[in-house]
């Protein structure tokens, strides 16, 4: 009936314009009421909770699909990160998701069949530490084309300087060691990034693998001259706090000792997951801005790049330290999650992980790497649960037997797998979602 | 202090060890390095699996040899033709359908050959090691104050005669000349007649046979055949470098040069120098010869 009156190339020819306040009511919605739902303790009964908690994504994704700019589109409108009326949708979803997401996880809450749920927010936050590495790896490996093998070295630069300026110097000062850490990656990473001047695929990969092992050489060195074979211990009286003067904050509660240290999982996620956010934010503007575009330009044909007026050298040597800087802090992020960091705590190993993260969450592209990362460690606990509690697969002994071995056969398999029929990976599949998805809706809902 | 340089002596019995003892380990480098150059050279394909290859081809010396106990000849051969279907697997399985994607992609792809291969014998072989092989002759004797092993010699004189067949093999077989064409250009190659998909195909069946005398020969070297022997695939990546990666004979004088300073710096400077010595080798190399000391050399057209 009202299709008839209102044809869909007349509904998108209107020009709509929500105010100011309807632009950001979503968004503020999706950050107040996590925060409201978990101060409310005790008397409100979980399933209410979880009630409300469905109510309001619906209703925020709704507003933000609702309060979109429609029809001509000024070019101010039309460079926004989140333009369509899905992409706002998406992005107050997350916004919402993951700021509920610390307090779910706190509950108490007991899934059936024994899920694990205890173990899920150190997931989360591996995830979130993991995915900040691997989406500046996805920056410079696929979206720039520069073929690098360095990503451990930098992971180790990271735990250098948070040894050096975060537990030598400062004692447990994280917050001057992320800064120190971002410039040492920068400056390292550009000059590991000069042989790209003159090598290209293949021997660029050998060069900067040559750069890991003299990293792990330098990084031996280090231990062993200040540390000996216990290695660093970023935990302890070494854990990052907040400062004093900093208290009054909203949520901050010191301990007994009038300190406010950061530990346990709860108070890690509210470091790392504003961290995380902001660094693949920036990374995702940063490929949108001229220095982005001729990231791309370099990577498809650098002889035309610098025919079109970019100073290739310049470009190749920018990405290097972009990447390398955020690889780096999350070196720092890491080990002061983790908590100690020794002889072993870097390999090949590590490379190759952070490979299967990339390919399995999809090549090229930024969101890719969160998938890749959230993938890379929930299947290891999820096959862990399904041994244990599913009936059809406790039965097999096989299984059981070689836990860890067939983890690493599976990867190996999904690498091969993803490589050879779906070359965009987790990120491509979740594309052709969302696509489904538009198609569905608009075909009920015209 | 970072540069705390080791021991250095002029004793000259010790640096003829050392030198010997580069040697042998340069021919262990150059059998895996020949592999690599093999696929390279054909197929474009930088194998990272390779040292799973050679780790796949020593655990079955062990079983074939060892534990079923068969004669050395018939087990080799068996051995050889076990690691020849597994090449034929790994191109008509994955790598076929590899062609004409990207660079970055395909390395990918054989990590993660490498990843099943690792899991495959953790699986069936177990984590625990295992001993070395003790089938080649294991004596030694002394030149010039000295040791030379028995099998340091029969290793460099199977990676000579292997550069040598195959040398013959691509000069005077119909198969060579086919697969040199596929290598120049795959394009003009197949408007000839000739099926790339079959020269790819041997191409990998000859690596994998490659990786089975590797790890054949390497198991007889090592201290014991276990899950850490993978890493000789990355050690001898700058052997291949500084050989050239399309050079047969490269690969040997390449391995014999990386092997020598390797152990040079092993013995003057301290183990963990060894592997930043022989990457900061290939490094140079690679910045004034970028493809290598016999590479060849490719024309990019804009």
């Amino acid at each position: 009936m009202t299709a008839t009156e209102n044809p869909p190339t007349q509904q998108t020819a209107q020009t709509y314009r929500p105010s100011t306040l309807q632009r950001f009511l979503p968004f503020a919605i999706a950050a107040v009421v996590p925060f409201i739902l978990g101060s409310t303790t005790g008397d409100v009964n979980f399933w209410w909770k979880a009630l409300i908690t469905v109510v309001v994504l619906a209703v925020v994704a709704r507003l933000a699909w609702k309060w979109t700019p429609r029809g001509e589109l000024t070019h101010r409108e039309d460079m926004r990160l989140w333009r369509t009326p899905s992409d706002r949708s998406w992005a107050a979803l997350t916004t919402f998701g993951l700021l509920v997401l610390p307090f779910i996880l706190a509950s108490d809450f007991t899934p059936p069949m024994g899920f694990p749920w205890a173990t899920w927010f150190a997931v989360v936050n591996l995830v979130l530490i993991f995915a900040m590495g691997a989406a500046a790896f996805n920056l410079l490996v696929g979206y720039s084309g520069q073929i690098s093998l360095a990503h451990v070295a930098f992971l180790a630069l990271g735990s250098i300087v948070g040894g050096i300026v975060g537990v030598q110097w400062s004692g447990g000062n994280m917050w001057l060691a992320l800064p120190a850490a971002a410039v040492a990656g920068a400056v390292v990473g550009a000059i590991s990034g000069l042989p790209a001047l003159r090598l290209k695929h293949l021997y660029l990969l050998l060069a900067t693998f040559g750069f890991h092992f003299v990293m792990m050489l330098v990084w031996r060195e280090y231990l062993q001259e200040y540390f000996g074979f216990v290695g660093i211990r970023f935990k302890g009286e070494n854990s990052p706090r907040i400062a004093s003067w900093l208290h009054w904050l909203p949520g901050i509660d010191p301990d007994q000792n009038g300190e406010f240290v950061i530990t346990g999982q709860f108070r890690w996620y509210w470091v790392l997951m504003p961290i995380t956010v902001l660094s693949i934010l920036f990374m995702v503007n940063v490929v949108r801005t001229r220095e982005g575009r001729a990231f791309a330009a370099v990577r498809d044909r650098d002889v035309s790049a610098s025919l079109l007026g970019i100073n290739v050298a310049r470009s190749k040597l920018f990405a290097f330290a972009l990447s390398s800087a955020i690889v780096s802090m999350s070196g720092v992020l890491a080990s002061f999650y983790i908590g100690s960091r020794g002889e072993d705590s870097f390999n090949v190993q590590t490379v190759l992980n952070y490979a299967i993260i990339i390919v399995v969450g999809g090549f090229s592209s930024i969101q890719g790497a969160i998938f890749g990362s959230a993938f890379f460690w929930f299947l290891p606990e999820w096959f862990k649960w399904a041994r244990e509690e599913l009936w059809f697969v406790r039965d097999i002994d096989f299984l059981s037997d070689y836990p860890s071995e067939i983890d690493l056969a599976i990867k190996g398999f999904l690498v091969v797998i993803i490589l050879m029929f779906k070359p965009d990976g987790l990120a491509g599949m979740w594309r052709d979602f969302k696509n489904w998805l538009g198609r569905t809706l608009a075909r009920s809902n015209p | 202090m970072l540069l705390a340089f080791g021991n250095f002596t002029a004793d000259p019995s010790v640096n003829l060890q050392l030198l010997i003892g580069g040697l042998a380990l340069g021919a262990i480098y150059a059998v895996v390095a020949l592999g690599f150059v093999l696929v390279y050279k054909s197929t474009d394909v930088l194998n990272l699996a390779h040292g799973e290859f050679l780790m796949l081809g020593a655990y079955f010396a062990l079983t074939f040899l060892i534990s079923e106990n068969l004669n050395f000849f018939l087990g080799v051969f068996v051995l050889l033709l076990v690691m020849l279907v597994f090449g034929l697997l790994v191109h008509y399985g994955i790598m076929r359908r590899m062609v004409g994607q990207g660079f970055f992609a395909i390395v990918l792809i054989t990590l993660g050959i490498a990843t099943i291969i690792r899991a495959l014998l953790l699986i069936f072989y177990g984590p625990t090691e295992r001993g070395r092989l003790d089938l080649l002759p294991q004596g030694s004797f002394e030149i010039g104050g000295a040791t030379v092993r028995h099998v340091d010699i029969i290793i460099f004189a199977v990676v000579a005669g292997c550069v040598l067949l195959f040398f013959l093999f691509f000069k005077y077989t119909r198969l060579g000349l086919h697969m040199r064409a596929v290598a120049d250009d795959i394009e003009a190659a197949a408007a000839m007649g000739i099926d790339p998909d079959k020269v790819y195909a041997m191409t990998w069946a000859a690596a994998m046979v490659m990786a089975g005398i590797g790890g054949l020969l390497f198991g007889h070297v090592t201290g014991a055949i276990d899950r850490s022997i993978e890493a000789i695939g990355l050690r001898a990546f700058p052997a291949a470098v500084v050989g050239g990666l399309t050079s047969l004979g490269g690969s040997i004088v390449g391995g014999l040069v990386v092997g020598v300073i390797e152990q040079f710096a092993n013995g003057h400077l301290g183990t963990k120098w060894r592997e930043p010595v022989a990457f900061s080798v290939m490094f140079v190399v690679l910045l004034v010869r970028p493809t290598g000391l016999w590479g060849r050399k490719d024309l990019e057209r804009v």
